[in-house]
C-alpha cells in the first residue's frame, strides 16, 4: 500500500534521514523502531506532508503523494497521530472526535466503534481535551485520527507519557485495530511492544536503515538485543 | 440616562462588529490589520456611489459588501502571502507594518478622488419608542443588522462544519492539517470575511449618521481599542468590548466631555495590556 | 619580545582610527556646509523645505536609536516631539525664563517620558507588538490631551511661539545651520555609542534577545537607556522647531504626519545604519518637493514606499545599495582581466 524509496527530508538543509526505502503492504502492522534522535518523528512528518522531503519518493497505492502538503495526504486516507498528538485544547473531546470526520459529518458507526475502542473516551466526551489526562489525550488523539476511516494510521510514540500499564492497553487497542485489518505504522522506542504488534520491522539508526525483518527474526537479533533490549 | 444608555449600545454594536472583524483575522493569522478602518471607507464610498448611479439602497449595500469582501481576498492572496510566511512576532509586526502601508494606500486615494465622499443611508419614519425612549429609525435597522449578522456569526462558528474548522485552525494549526483541513484556504475566507463585515460596519455606521471619506484612522482605532480589550483572538470578547466600550463613550461624552472621551478609550486598550494582556475574554 | 607601542605612535593610531569612525559624520556635515551656497539661492522656500528635512532626520536619528538599535516600536516620535515643543513653549511663556532654560526643560521632559514608557515596556515584558501598540494609544491620547487642554494649549488653534533669536526664526538660513550643528551632534552621539560597549549591546539584543540576555547584557538597562537618550534627541528637535517655525499646533506634532515619515525614512535609509535617517530624510524632502502640489498622492506614495521597503529592503534602501556596491567592487577586484599584466 505504502511505498516509500530513497526519502530523504531535514532542516535547514541540513539531512536528519537519508535514503530510507520502506514497504507497508495494505492490513500489515509495521514498525520503525530507533532512540531518540534517530529520526523517526522526521521521517513520519516527511511523508505525512508536514516537512517536504528532500529527495525520494512517497507513493499511496500507486499515487505519488511525495510534495502533497499535510491537510491533502489526509484527505488521501493517512491519518498520522504525532508525538505531540495536537489535540484543540479548548474544543469538548466530541468536538475534537467530529472534527476527525472533516469535511465529512462524523458517522455513527465509526464514533461507536471509537467508544467501544477507547470506553473512558465515551465517559468524558463532554470534557475539554486539554484537561483530560495523558493517557485519555492520546486515545484521544488516537480515536480522532480514525475518524476519517483512514487506510494506513501513523502513530509516531504513542508511548510517549504513558504510565506503563496505559501503554500496554494502548497496543492492545492498536492489536485489536489491526485485526480489524486496518493498516499500521508505528514508531517506537519501546521496542518489545512495538514487535509485539507489528508483523515487520525497521530498526532506524543516524537516520538511515540499519536493519529490517519480520519481528520475530528482529528481536533474535543479537545487535538489537544489546542495543534496544538491554541485553548484555 | 436610559437614552445615553440605548445610544451606547447603538454605537457598542457597530464597534463590536468592528472588533470582531479585526480580531478574526488575528486570531487565524496573527496579523493585525491597520487598513481596516479604510476598507470600511471604502464600503461606504462604494455604495454611496452606487446609490449615486440610481441603484436601489439594498443592491448598492450588496455590492458594497462585495467590493470590500473583494479588496479582502486581494490583500489575502498578494501581500499576506509574505506575511504568512514568517512566525510568531515577526509575522505579526510585518502584517503592522505592511497593512500600514495599505491603510496608506487605500485611504489616499479614497481621499484624493472623492475629498467630500461620504455615506449617509436615511431612513424615513417616525422613531419608535424603546423602553420609553425615542429612538431614531436608522438607529435601530442598524442595530437590528448588526444583532443579525452577530447571530448568523454565532451559528456559523458553533454549529457549521467550516466554522468548526475555523476554531479549529486557531487553537491549533498543525492538528487542524492532520484533520485534512487546509489552514491557507481557511484563512482566505476569514480575511474575506472580515471584510464583508468591514462593508456590514459601513452600513450600519451609516444608518445612524454621515460616514465621511476621512474616517477611516478613527475607524481603525476604535477597532484595535475593541479588539485589545476584548482579547486579541476572541470573536466574544471583541463584541463584549465593543458593547462596553459603546456605552463607556456615550456616557462619557455625555457627562464629562469629547476629548477626554478619547483617552478614557484610548486608556481603556493601555490598561488592559499592562494589567490583563489577553483582555476580557482571550486565552 | 613584545613591543609596546610608544605613546605618539599610539596616539597617532588612535586618532586615525577616531578619524576613521567620524570620517562619514564629517562627510556629511561638510556637504551641509556647502548645500545653502549650492543650492538655495537665497530662497526662502527652499530653506525651509531643508529646515524641515533636517528636523526629520533629527526625529529620525533619535527613532533610529530606540527601534533601530533595541527593536522598540515607539510610535510615538511626534507626540514625544510635541512633548518638547509644548513645554517648552508653555514654561517660557509662565515662567519668563531664558528660551534655552525652556528648551532644556522641553527635551528633558521628552526624555523622561520616553525613558517612562520603555520602562514600563521593559517591567511589564511588552512585546514589540504591544510596545508598539501601547505607544500609539499614548500618542493619539497626547494628541486628545492637546486638544482638550485648550487654557493651556490653545487646542487647535494653535500657540505662538515668540522670543526666538534673531536669524532663527522664520525659514532664514540661522535656523538651518542651527539644525545642521545639531544633526551632525546627534550623528556623534549616535556614532559614539555605537563604537562604545553599547553599541556591542545593542547589536547583540537586536540580533537574539535571549542570548544577549544569557551572556550577561542587561537587555532591559540598554533599552531605558536608549530609549531616554532618543528620546531627548526627539524633545529636543521639536522644542527647537517651535521656535524656528514660530507656530505651533497638533497638527505639527501628529502622528500621521510625524510618525508615518520617519518610519518611512528610517526604514529607507536602513535602521539601525548611521547615516540611514539623514539620507532618508534627504531622499523624503525631495519626493514630498515633488508631489507638493497634490498632497494626498503623498500619503498613497508614502503608502507604497511603506509596503516596498518592508517586503524588499528590509534593510533599508541605503544598506542594500552599499551591500550591492561592495559586491561589485569585490567582484572587479577577483576578475583576472582586470589584473596589471606582469609582462
Amino acid at each position: 500500500m505504502l511505498e516509500v524509496r530513497g526519502l530523504a527530508a531535514g532542516y535547514l538543509g541540513e539531512r536528519v534521514v537519508d535514503g530510507i526505502d520502506i514497504e507497508v503492504q495494505t492490513g500489515e502492522a509495521v514498525a520503525i523502531v530507533g532512540s531518540n534522535g534517530a529520526g523517526k518523528s522526521t521521517l513520519f512528518r516527511a511523508i505525512a506532508g508536514l516537512l517536504p522531503p528532500m529527495a525520494g519518493r512517497v507513493v499511496l497505492d500507486g499515487k505519488d503523494l511525495t510534495r502533497r502538503r499535510a491537510h491533502r495526504i489526509a484527505r488521501e486516507g493517512i491519518a498520522y497521530v504525532p508525538a505531540e498528538r495536537h489535540l484543540f485544547p479548548a474544543m469538548t473531546l466530541k468536538t475534537n472526535l467530529v472534527l476527525g470526520a472533516y469535511p465529512k459529518r462524523p458517522d455513527r458507526d465509526t464514533l461507536e466503534l471509537v467508544y467501544d475502542l477507547f470506553p473512558r473516551l465515551a465517559e468524558r466526551q463532554r470534557q475539554q481535551a486539554r484537561t483530560l489526562s495523558g493517557g485519555e489525550q492520546q486515545m484521544l488523539a488516537v480515536a480522532r485520527a480514525l475518524m476519517s476511516r483512514p487506510r494506513l494510521l501513523m502513530l509516531d510514540e504513542p508511548t510517549t507519557g504513558l504510565a506503563p500499564k496505559i501503554a500496554q492497553v494502548a497496543f492492545e487497542a492498536f492489536a485489536e485495530l489491526k485485526k480489524q485489518g486496518l493498516t499500521l505504522l508505528i514508531a517506537e522506542q519501546q521496542v518489545p511492544l512495538a514487535l509485539s504488534v507489528a508483523d515487520r520491522g525497521y530498526v532506524l539508526e543516524n537516520g538511515r536503515i540499519r536493519l529490517e525483518g519480520a519481528s520475530e527474526e528482529l528481536e533474535q537479533n543479537p545487535e538489537v538485543q544489546r542495543a534496544y533490549l538491554g541485553v548484555a | 440616562m436610559r437614552a445615553v444608555i440605548l445610544d451606547g449600545i447603538v454605537l457598542g454594536l457597530a464597534y463590536g462588529l468592528l472588533g470582531v472583524g479585526m480580531t478574526l483575522v488575528y486570531g487565524l493569522g496573527g496579523v493585525i490589520n491597520l487598513a481596516y478602518g479604510q476598507m470600511v471607507v471604502l464600503g461606504a464610498i462604494v455604495i454611496s456611489l452606487l446609490m449615486d448611479d440610481g441603484v436601489p439602497t439594498v443592491v448598492a449595500a450588496l455590492g458594497g459588501v462585495l467590493a470590500t469582501a473583494g479588496v479582502a481576498v486581494l490583500l489575502d492572496l498578494t501581500l499576506m502571502r509574505a506575511v504568512y510566511r514568517q512566525r510568531g512576532e515577526e509575522r505579526t509586526l510585518l502584517g503592522l507594518l505592511l497593512t500600514l502601508g495599505v491603510a496608506f494606500v487605500i485611504g489616499g486615494l479614497l481621499v484624493s478622488r472623492y475629498p467630500a465622499g461620504g455615506l449617509y443611508i436615511s431612513i424615513s419614519g417616525e422613531p419608535i419608542s424603546i423602553l420609553g425612549v425615542p429612538m431614531a429609525r436608522g438607529s435601530i435597522w442598524a442595530s437590528v443588522m448588526a444583532l443579525a449578522v452577530a447571530a448568523a456569526l454565532l451559528l456559523f462558528f458553533g454549529a457549521t462544519t467550516f466554522g468548526r474548522g475555523v476554531r479549529s485552525v486557531i487553537q491549533d494549526e498543525i492538528g487542524a492539517r492532520l484533520v485534512g483541513i487546509n489552514p491557507s484556504f481557511v484563512r482566505t475566507v476569514i480575511f474575506a470575511l472580515s471584510g464583508a463585515l468591514a462593508g456590514i460596519v459601513a452600513i450600519t455606521s451609516s444608518m445612524n449618521g454621515p460616514l465621511t471619506v476621512n474616517a477611516g484612522f478613527e475607524l481603525t482605532t476604535f477597532a484595535l481599542i475593541v479588539t485589545v480589550v476584548g482579547g486579541l483572538g476572541s470573536v466574544a470578547g471583541a463584541f463584549l468590548a465593543g458593547l462596553l466600550l459603546g456605552v463607556v463613550n456615550t456616557l462619557s461624552a455625555n457627562y464629562i466631555g469629547q476629548y477626554i472621551t478619547s483617552v478614557i478609550l484610548l486608556g481603556a486598550a493601555a490598561l488592559t495590556i499592562l494589567i490583563r494582556p489577553r483582555g476580557l475574554l482571550g486565552r | 619580545m613584545e613591543r609596546t607601542e610608544s605613546g605618539p605612535r599610539r596616539g597617532a593610531r588612535l586618532a586615525g582610527s577616531a578619524g576613521r569612525a567620524l570620517l562619514p559624520i564629517v562627510a556629511a556635515a561638510a556637504i551641509l556646509a556647502v548645500l545653502p551656497s549650492i543650492w538655495f539661492e537665497d530662497s526662502p522656500y527652499t530653506t525651509s523645505l531643508a529646515v524641515r528635512a533636517l528636523v526629520f532626520g533629527a526625529y529620525g536619528i533619535g527613532f533610529n536609536l530606540i527601534f533601530g538599535c533595541t527593536n522598540q516600536l515607539f510610535l510615538c516620535v511626534g507626540a514625544l516631539a510635541g512633548i518638547g515643543g509644548y513645554s517648552t513653549a508653555i514654561f517660557v511663556d509662565r515662567t519668563s525664563l531664558p528660551i534655552w532654560v525652556g528648551i532644556a526643560v522641553g527635551t528633558a521632559s521628552a526624555a523622561i517620558v520616553g525613558g517612562l514608557l520603555s520602562w514600563i515596556a521593559v517591567r511589564r515584558s511588552l512585546g514589540i507588538i504591544f510596545t508598539g501598540i501601547v505607544t500609539l494609544v499614548f500618542s493619539l491620547a497626547f494628541a486628545n490631551l492637546l486638544l482638550g487642554r485648550r487654557d493651556l494649549t490653545g487646542s487647535e488653534t494653535g500657540l505662538l511661539v515668540t522670543g526666538a533669536p534673531a536669524g532663527l526664526a522664520d525659514d532664514q538660513v540661522g535656523a538651518y545651520y542651527l539644525f545642521a550643528g545639531v544633526v551632525v551632534g546627534f550623528l556623534v552621539i549616535f556614532r559614539v555609542l555605537q563604537l562604545s560597549h553599547v553599541g556591542w549591546a545593542f547589536r547583540g539584543l537586536r540580533d537574539d534577545e535571549v542570548a544577549a540576555e544569557l551572556a550577561g547584557v542587561d537587555v532591559a538597562r540598554y533599552r531605558i537607556y536608549a530609549a531616554t537618550v532618543g528620546s531627548a534627541m526627539i524633545g529636543l528637535a521639536g522644542a527647537l522647531y517651535a521656535y524656528s517655525s514660530g507656530f505651533i499646533n497638533p497638527a505639527t506634532y501628529a502622528f500621521d504626519f510625524v510618525d508615518v515619515r520617519v518610519l518611512v525614512l528610517v526604514a529607507f535609509g536602513g535602521l539601525g545604519t548611521l547615516l540611514g535617517p539623514v539620507i532618508g530624510a534627504g531622499v523624503l524632502a525631495f519626493v514630498d518637493e515633488q508631489l507638493s502640489a497634490r498632497l494626498e498622492l503623498r500619503e498613497v506614495l508614502y503608502g507604497v514606499f511603506v509596503i516596498a521597503i518592508f517586503l524588499f529592503l528590509r534593510r533599508g534602501v541605503v544598506a542594500t545599495v552599499v551591500d550591492l556596491f561592495n559586491r561589485v567592487v569585490a567582484y572587479l577586484r577577483a576578475r583576472p582581466a582586470l589584473r596589471p599584466s606582469r609582462e
